[in-house]
């Protein structure tokens, strides 16, 4: 690769860093691991790089992003963290998931970390939409194009995160 | 209108996504409404807790210099990296020796040999793709899923299909970079062998690579429609792996029609 296309690559998407690094750290839970998701994407994304000059309209930033996505659930089938998961479900998960991360877990926590700790608690397809959303400022259709998922999963995901999120700070105001 | 309706209205309208009519309409009961503007201070408080007490990440200095370096070296890489690896290298000196034989012969020679470079790429990508983690980017049976799912990262949208009605489950999607252009790779099921099909937007030109191929125990079927070219790889017994290739064929071009 040219130097000068090498510049061209950098100008594009190293403005997104902080986005990028963002969005990783909250899909992989540590900032170690972020890092090397981080420094895959942007590897991937050069490599992609002659694919994405083709696609008009998009600055950049949601074509990163989805790169980090992808890099990101990558790096956990390959850790296997979850190794059985199921594939995730809209209507099973959006109900279970409280059993794992009860409110009395969230109540024990300092109250000023316990809305960041509902997001970690989130499932992972719930925690991207309100990262990109409301960390970010991605449009909806930007986060249908980043997650891969139809504008309408978009909405019920948010209203779904968003639920489980007002629960929290309810609980933390009670609290104080 | 319906509760729910409703929420999600004022997700949306809070969002900046309601269009301008929806948003008036909105507003006026909202006025009306103690139990949707309750609903909305809710949601006003929650988005007021986020901004105070979950700010956007600024990435480490150290990670910027890392990626930095990283793609310096990835990009001199590329840079001195034989086009197409050592295969097409190898193609390209007989297609020479054969252009000292038949001058007139030199061109179509050339062509063929860059087609055989490509049935290595598809086989390699294919291999590949059966270690572990590295089958699908995007797993789900659902046409619907998968093919939006390539939006934004490919400058076309490919056609996706499930078959699973005859036997041919479909499993995922995926990007692939063959033929020096990101491609779309869909994975398809038949019992316990998988099959790739690799798909971009066909050009004119050297087509490339026989239309059948078997290599180390893979059968490689390709064609081109006059949207795409197609590619399609499997362990899967010859004979049925044709019967995929044609309702592959058959669903793309039923597709096309109407448009025709």
């Amino acid at each position: 690769m040219e130097p000068i296309e090498l510049e061209r690559f950098e100008a594009l998407v190293l403005p997104y860093l902080d986005a990028a690094y963002t969005l990783a750290r909250y899909l992989v839970g540590n900032e170690h691991d972020a890092q090397d998701v981080v420094q895959d994407a942007y590897l991937r994304a050069l490599k992609y790089f002659d694919g994405f000059r083709g696609a008009g309209g998009d600055d950049g930033r949601a074509w990163l992003l989805a790169i980090v996505r992808n890099t990101a659930y990558t790096w956990h089938r390959r850790h296997r963290a979850d190794a059985l998961a199921t594939e995730f479900d809209e209507e099973l998960h959006s109900e279970t998931v409280a059993h794992v991360h009860p409110e009395t877990t969230l109540l024990r926590e300092a109250a000023h970390a316990s809305l960041r700790h509902a997001i970690d608690g989130l499932p992972r397809e719930f925690r991207e939409v309100i990262v990109l959303r409301e960390l970010e400022g991605l449009s909806y259709k930007e986060i249908s194009d980043v997650a891969g998922v139809p504008v309408g999963t978009v909405m019920s995901r948010l209203a779904r995160a968003r639920k489980r999120l007002q629960e929290a700070l309810r609980a933390e105001q009670q609290e104080r | 209108m319906s509760h729910p309706v409703l929420e999600a209205q004022v997700d949306a309208y809070l969002d900046g996504e309601l269009a301008a009519d929806d948003a008036r309409e909105l507003e006026a009961h909202l006025i009306q409404c103690p139990e949707c503007a309750r609903f909305r201070d809710g949601r006003i408080a929650l988005r007021a807790a986020i901004t105070a007490q979950v700010p956007a990440l600024e990435a480490p200095d150290a990670l910027r210099e890392r990626v930095r370096a990283a793609l310096r070296v990835a990009a001199r890489k590329r840079a001195f990296r034989p086009i197409a690896g050592p295969v097409l290298w190898r193609s390209l000196a007989l297609a020479a020796s054969l252009a000292v034989v038949a001058v007139g012969s030199w061109r179509l020679a050339l062509q063929r040999a860059a087609g055989g470079a490509l049935t290595d790429q598809v086989l390699a990508s294919h291999v590949r793709s059966l270690m572990p983690g590295h089958l699908t980017d995007v797993a789900s049976s659902d046409q619907h899923t998968v093919k939006p799912w390539f939006n934004g990262k490919l400058d076309f949208s490919p056609p996706v299909y499930d078959f699973a009605g005859r036997g041919f489950p479909l499993i995922g999607g995926r990007l692939d970079y063959l033929n020096g252009r990101a491609v779309a790779a869909l994975v398809y099921g038949r019992r316990q062998h998988l099959i790739n099909v690799f798909l971009w937007p066909a050009v004119q030109g050297p087509a490339g690579g026989p239309p059948a191929a078997t290599r180390q125990g893979y059968h490689l079927l390709r064609w081109t429609t006059p949207e795409y070219a197609y590619w399609v790889v499997s362990d899967l017994g010859i004979a049925e792996l044709r019967d995929f290739a044609a309702l592959l064929a058959h669903g793309d071009s039923a597709a096309a029609t109407p448009a025709r």
